[in-house]
């Protein structure tokens, strides 16, 4: 007997057969484990010759992170804080470069290579090992004698912090490479049409970058927020991480590493539910165009 | 207008003073200057960018009397490669380079035939539950590795599969380990971009679903293949986080790893390094910067090759793929 399906039932069918691989990864890799770490943080995992041996204790774990733990919690803030002031910078020193790689001009396949080529090298453990010998910033801020030149015209307290904030740009402008392509391509796909239009209107280069370019990037800034986001939170030399870790293997300490873990996914989300909804007035009025 | 001086020898004498070719003259001296400041801008900004590789190749052929003098800041007096001949047999390069290649080349080739499949899916198909899944995809994303490191860990090693290379390649074949879903995601803009005409066409052919994704869809889909590729593979190179959970012993350790743990000859070596349980209390000995350099430049030497060979087809397929959402 044939088979018989109607179109739509065999449009579901298909659709499932090929998202059917990432649930069964998603269940196995994801959502398991999610899980059971979310038992774990509730347990005391003690390690003994069966295997595991779980130990419920309630929100002991929980509660020890915000009272108990004297490292955890700096760690934490100074994760966050260092967020918000890396994300802005990345994002307005990727739009730049996306736009100044926009143009059209001799060489400009080979500049992109280069603008991209910190992805390559100043990543992960490459980056990390660089951080050790100081290499992250360029000798031109704090080296030489600007301080000494510039005290004459800014006053001392200031000029030390604007030093300190445009060496640590030498890391803003590695972190940037994925984010300038991505808005490299989402420059690409705006009509040159609108800014002949607006010329044709008289407006001003800076008038068709905010009326035109920038309303049509958004859903990109959007992306890139998140994007830049994450990777903040799991960067090499993040501190968190590294101390659940310590928690893991140096001290078996399961259920609280558990509880970290889950404390710290919580906050994140709380950030990236709070980008959403500051973007979801300017997304919405895109979709209404 | 080929070429604007043939244009401008080409008027008649009297159009030569005519205000508007003039203009035009002007506006072109003009623009030169703006394109020497743009350039100088670039140029400047490409610095930054290269200043890591220079810097560490130029460290890594330094010898000792080199860092001691002042005189010297870029360039070594004498080419010497000791560094390298020593970074390279402390870190047992091969063996790394092994683990390495097997790590991010298995992990990358299986995340695009997984990733493109299922982002087909995604893009292409409407079926109950659709939001759903979606949202969980997006969730994947932003779950920080952390957070589920330690069942992960155990479901791995309950399967025996600590120092294998499997932790990495099983779930890259499910579209899942590292930025698996920012993969899907990538894969999902770009196959929405396609027109369908394609497909109906395939089908009216009498084409199956899967056939005409595997003959006519994916074989589409390589610039989005070469962007995933080259992202897979550098990050599964440089990321030492999993690897520091799943190659617990030594001779399983990838280059990330092995440079992690080199600090020079003098120094202990990466396989002291994970038999000593914390490396302060005994006291480190004075890193060889140098070699440790030399380290690194030995082991991002191999993803540099190839990010020189597909560099080109990579930035043209960042403009056709569209690696962002609309």
């Amino acid at each position: 007997m044939k088979f018989k399906m109607n179109m739509r039932k065999r449009h579901i069918m298909e659709g499932y057969s090929f998202i059917m691989l990432w649930i069964v990864g998603f269940m196995a890799f994801m959502a398991i484990p999610l899980g059971r770490s979310i038992y774990y943080s509730f347990q005391n995992l003690s390690p003994s010759k069966a295997g595991l041996v779980a130990e419920y204790v309630g929100t002991q774990h929980f509660r020890a992170a915000f009272t108990v733990d004297v490292q955890f919690l700096p760690l934490l803030q100074s994760t966050f804080t260092n967020m918000l002031t890396h994300v802005p910078l990345v994002l307005i020193f990727a739009m730049t470069s996306a736009l100044l790689l926009n143009r059209h001009f001799r060489g400009r396949m080979l500049f992109r290579g280069i603008f991209f080529l910190p992805v390559i090298i100043a990543s992960g453990t490459t980056l990390k090992k660089l951080m050790e010998q100081g290499a992250t910033n360029l000798p031109i801020f704090l080296d030489y004698d600007l301080y000494n030149m510039l005290r004459l015209f800014i006053p001392g307290d200031l000029l030390i912090n604007l030093l300190t904030y445009a060496d640590a740009l030498t890391m803003v402008m590695w972190d940037a490479g994925v984010q300038t392509l991505i808005f490299l391509a989402g420059l690409q796909t705006i009509s040159p049409a609108l800014y002949e239009a607006a010329k044709c209107d008289g407006a001003t280069k800076w008038e068709s970058f905010w009326k035109i370019t920038f309303p049509m990037i958004m859903p990109m800034i959007l992306v890139n927020t998140l994007f830049t986001m994450v990777s903040s939170f799991t960067r090499a030399d993040n501190g968190v991480m590294d101390y659940i870790n310590q928690r893991v293997f140096a001290e078996n300490n399961y259920g609280y590493a558990s509880a970290l873990g889950w404390i710290y996914f919580v906050l994140i989300f709380i950030m990236i539910g709070i980008v959403f909804l500051l973007f979801r007035r300017s997304l919405s009025s895109m979709e209404g165009r | 207008m080929a070429n604007p001086q043939q244009f401008i020898n080409n008027l008649k004498v009297s159009d030569k003073i005519n205000p508007a070719v003039k203009f035009y003259t002007i506006k072109k001296s003009k623009s030169f200057v703006g394109n020497l400041f743009y350039y100088f801008v670039l140029l400047s900004l490409s610095f930054v960018f290269l200043y890591p590789l220079l810097y560490m190749v130029s460290k890594s052929l330094m010898q000792t009397w080199d860092v001691a003098d002042a005189t010297v800041r870029w360039v070594p007096h004498q080419l010497n490669f000791h560094n390298y001949g020593v970074a390279f047999t402390e870190m047992k390069y091969w063996q790394g380079l092994t683990n390495s290649t097997i790590i991010s080349l298995g992990s990358a080739l299986l995340q695009i035939v997984s990733c493109s499949l299922i982002g087909y899916g995604f893009a292409r198909y409407r079926f109950p539950l659709y939001g759903l899944w979606f949202v969980l995809l997006i969730f994947t994303f932003l779950v920080p590795p952390q957070t589920i490191v330690v069942p992960l860990y155990m479901f791995f090693s309950d399967l025996g599969w600590i120092n294998t290379h499997l932790p990495f390649i099983v779930p890259a074949a499910f579209g899942h380990g590292l930025q698996g879903a920012l993969f899907i995601l990538i894969f999902i803009q770009f196959y929405r971009r396609l027109p369908a005409v394609l497909e109906e066409a395939a089908r009216i052919d009498g084409a199956g679903a899967f056939r005409t994704y595997w003959q006519i869809m994916f074989p589409l889909g390589r610039p989005a293949m070469i962007t995933v590729f080259l992202f897979s593979i550098v990050w599964h190179w440089n990321d030492n986080f999993q690897p520091s959970l799943y190659l617990r012993l030594p001779p399983f350790y990838n280059l990330a790893q092995r440079m992690n743990g080199f600090y020079g000859k003098a120094s202990m070596t990466a396989d002291q390094m994970s038999t000593s349980v914390s490396s302060g209390a005994i006291g480190m000995a004075p890193t060889v910067m140098n070699q440790m350099m030399a380290g690194v430049v030995l082991s991002v030497i191999p993803i540099l090759i190839l990010y020189l060979f597909v560099q080109r087809y990579f930035v043209e397929s960042i403009e056709r793929a569209g690696i962002a959402g609309e």
